[in-house]
């Protein structure tokens, strides 16, 4: 259990038609030279709106109860409450579009391990049922020059449990890391990274198919030049 | 001579192999289908059997291991007699379970293992198991299981928890007011805890509500059950023997037989239960008007196709209704609005006017009789509406003929919000973009004499709201559809139609001509009665996705999905007796005939259960 699997039972409940729905997420992190940063966590449904509602109309699918949609607000609201009383983050901020089901997070933290820590704390908060989480799992590493990205379980799990019949749909999605510094980006490791013209950010977009047939697509590492003194 | 006795011994021989286990179908029965057909037991599994909806009931029996790679030919029923299925429920309790013949009680047991010997019932082996019950008399058998409501177990628990002088055990979900505490008040309030309910260690002798409840359900569930079997196998009472419509029905030869008495099926007759409750007296009015609203219908096998011959019988005030209602002449504007692409579609050709006349007859001196405060004051309202609402004008606007086409998925147009990205910095901002989404595409229209009306109220909406848009020939809802794709409206030759369909809206507002269904599927709908239906399952339930519909619904269009063919239904003769419904399910030659009975059997369970 990763926390991001966390972030998506913030954004939803509606997880269990996320990936059955053409979706875009945009995961994008700035981390300052001090370990501090911003995270901005995008999820856009609004191309399957039609299917987004048609869904939340119905009591259940596929076994599982629906949510009604105050269910998915209060449960937003209350991440965002326990998110804002996380040691360490701060200004959270969530944006919820119900017409076109976009949803908007963003956070201000003073280090990465205090922003998985967050964000797994505030989860196992609202969860209704006992999480487990995985001290281990890191989705991001930072020691202050390298910067490990890698794929969220959420999206390997959930992928794994779609049927091939999703698979046009997953076609359409995408996923977006995007990861910014202050300083000059060296190198990175994932060929199909793309670099700012600034050389401080790098951008990795992918099909949610793609990711779905190789869950490593999106790992990367990337290395900083050194701190000018 | 010999001949004769040699016919009279054989056809004896038939009706007395063929016609013994639903004799031992309970009364209490609402739904019965009746599977008659040897190829089809001999050729099907038990696991498969086991994995249809009609068998759910009973199939914690069967679904243990004990059937796999089983056969009922294995499993020592006797395919000479028919296999009953049947499903009843009434305020105190539900039935269900199957009647059949034996041929071999070895070979049954191998499969209804989990069963032992309990007692004799009138020469009657009596087995049980953890569920259910299996009674065998001669060569006959009843798997038989017994279930009370649990609104008529709380009602006794409550009746003996009170008389015993305890309090509300539900207290600590009220506050003192006596209203129902709110879930989070509940959980923050530390004085509500269940203590005071006594646990049964504290006390063997005294048993909490829920120990209560349980004893009672057990005991109430055993009474039921002895009732049941003692009316069966002692007083030799059953449904045979309490309705004449099913013994009769019973006896037919066709493939599949099918029985529901509307008039007590409790679930359809829910919305009755608070005028038993409340107006006893209104409730058995009411119910007299459903008295002999009997279903029944015959399956029968044809050459790569399956005719269902459906009766629906009523009483004499309903089929005064339903004479009145179908007595009604066939739009044939409808016919070109239905294009020949269209793979489901149908037309319902009532008599509004007259079915309200007749209601208003019928129902209205019931209502009068009431003794009741408000019954009088609804009474009156309905009195002086139909006295002051221009009916003519009310009923020419709908007459109550309608017609719906499902002309498959389209692509239809959507917004969406799109993020671009600057290729140099990275940043992204929104924007909006035209986005496809699938969806099924309807039209369902109805005759009016008076286009005006319809017209004025859009006209006035379009004032409200800028959603709403006449678009020239047809008005426009923007985002009407689950708040995304738009619904049009089309005013036309006397018809008022509703589609999500924009190609119609722009281009076939006066019908679609050559491309209209063909005139020998125009023929068949003009020579149906008041109801005319064709569905292509492959290309209509097949299609549909599941995600648009509700829970129910998609029971059944997953009951039928995966099958292919042509479904077709007509109706016949309208009385006031009865009204004949006729469904031809055709199918590619080559396919499994007794299985697509089966599937049939398994939709028709689904919907009437």
């Amino acid at each position: 259990m990763n926390y991001m699997r966390k972030i998506s039972c913030l954004f939803i409940l509606l997880s269990s038609i996320l990936f059955t729905s053409c979706i875009e997420i945009i995961d994008d992190i700035l981390i300052h030279d001090d370990g501090s940063g911003v995270f901005k966590y995008t999820v856009n449904l609004s191309s399957s709106k039609v299917k987004i509602n048609s869904i939340l109309a119905l009591d259940s699918l596929k076994g599982k109860r629906v949510p009604e949609l105050s269910e998915i607000k209060e449960k937003i609201y209350l991440f965002k409450k326990s998110l804002s009383n996380q040691k360490g983050i701060s200004n959270v901020l969530i944006e919820e579009n119900y017409t076109d089901f976009i949803f908007k997070f963003s956070c201000n933290f003073s280090s990465p391990g205090v922003l998985q820590t967050g964000i797994e704390n505030s989860i196992s908060e609202i969860s209704e049922n006992q999480v487990f989480l995985d001290p281990k799992y890191k989705w991001i590493q930072w020691d202050g020059n390298v910067l490990s990205r890698t794929i969220p379980d959420i999206t390997s799990d959930k992928l794994k449990t779609l049927d091939s019949k999703d698979d046009e749909l997953l076609k359409l999605g995408t996923y977006t890391a995007i990861s910014r510094f202050d300083r000059k980006i060296e190198k990175f490791d994932n060929p199909n990274a793309k670099l700012s013209k600034s050389l401080t950010a790098t951008m990795l977009k992918v099909d949610t198919y793609s990711l779905k047939e190789n869950e490593n697509l999106i790992d990367n590492r990337i290395f900083l030049s050194k701190i000018k003194n | 001579m010999r001949l004769f006795f040699l016919t009279t011994l054989l056809l004896c021989c038939k009706f007395g192999l063929s016609q013994q286990s639903e004799k031992y179908i309970p009364r209490e029965a609402v739904t019965v289908f009746t599977i008659n057909n040897e190829n089809l037991f001999q050729k099907i599994s038990v696991d498969e059997l086991i994995t249809y909806d009609f068998m759910e009931e009973i199939n914690q029996e069967l679904f243990d291991g004990s059937t796999n790679g089983k056969t009922l030919k294995d499993a020592g029923i006797d395919f000479q007699q028919k296999l009953n299925i049947f499903y009843g429920k009434d305020n105190q309790f539900e039935v269900s379970g199957f009647s059949f013949g034996i041929k071999d009680t070895t070979d049954l047991f191998s499969v209804f293992d989990d069963f032992e010997f309990i007692s004799m019932l009138n020469g009657a082996k009596v087995y049980g198991s953890f569920f259910n019950k299996l009674i065998i008399k001669d060569k006959d058998a009843l798997l038989i299981r017994v279930d009370p409501i649990m609104t008529y177990v709380d009602k006794i628990t409550d009746s003996i928890w009170y008389a015993q002088g305890n309090e509300n055990p539900f207290i600590q979900y009220f506050d003192d007011n006596g209203n129902i505490l709110d879930e989070k008040v509940y959980d923050e309030n530390e004085e509500t805890t269940n203590d005071f309910i006594p646990d049964a260690s504290d006390d063997p002798n005294v048993k909490n509500y829920y120990e209560l409840r349980d004893s009672i359900e057990s005991v109430i569930q055993k009474n039921l059950q002895s009732m049941v079997l003692d009316e069966i196998y002692n007083q030799n009472i059953s449904l045979s023997s309490t309705d004449k419509h099913f013994a009769e029905q019973i006896t037919h030869d066709s493939e599949g037989i099918f029985y529901m008495d509307n008039s007590r099926n409790i679930d359809k007759a829910n919305g009755l239960w608070y005028f038993e409750t409340i107006l006893p007296t209104l409730y058995n009015d009411i119910r007299e008007i459903y008295d002999g609203n009997i279903i029944l219908g015959d399956m029968t096998l044809l050459d790569n196709s399956i005719e269902f011959d459906i009766t629906a019988l009523y009483g004499e005030k309903l089929g005064s209704i339903y004479k009145e209602m179908t007595d009604s002449k066939f739009d044939k504007r409808v016919l070109s609005y239905i294009p020949e692409e269209s793979t489901g579609y149908f037309t319902y050709n009532i008599n509004l006017r007259s079915a309200y006349e007749k209601a208003f007859e019928v129902i209205m001196p019931i209502l009068e009789d009431e003794k009741n405060a408000q019954i009088s004051m609804n009474v009156l309202t309905i009195q002086l509406l139909n006295e002051f609402v221009n009916k003519d004008a009310l009923f020419d606007t709908y007459k109550g003929s309608l017609f719906g086409s499902f002309n498959g998925i389209k692509k239809v147009k959507t917004k969406k919000i799109e993020f671009f990205y600057d290729e140099e910095t990275f940043d992204y901002a929104e924007r909006i973009t035209e986005a496809i989404e699938e969806m099924p595409i309807f039209t369902i229209g109805f005759s009016t004499k008076r286009p005006d009306i319809p017209e004025k109220i859009l006209k006035h909406i379009s004032r409200l709201t800028s959603q709403l848009k006449n678009e020239g020939g047809f008005w426009c809802f923007q985002n009407a559809i689950l708040d995304a794709a738009p619904l049009y409206m089309v005013n036309t030759n006397g018809l008022f139609i509703f589609s999500n369909d924009a190609e119609f809206a722009n281009n076939y507002t006066k019908g679609y001509g050559s491309k209209a269904i063909s005139p020998k599927k125009a023929k068949a709908i003009k020579k149906s009665g008041f109801m005319y239906a064709n569905f292509d399952l492959k290309e209509t339930i097949n299609r549909l996705p599941p995600d648009f519909f509700p829970a129910r619904q998609n029971e059944f269009i997953q009951s039928l999905k995966g099958k292919t063919g042509v479904i077709e239904l007509v109706s016949n003769d309208t009385d006031t007796k009865r009204t004949k419904l006729k469904v031809n399910y055709s199918y590619a030659s080559g396919d499994n005939s007794a299985k697509h009975l089966l599937d049939l059997i398994n939709a028709l369970y689904v919907v009437y259960k």
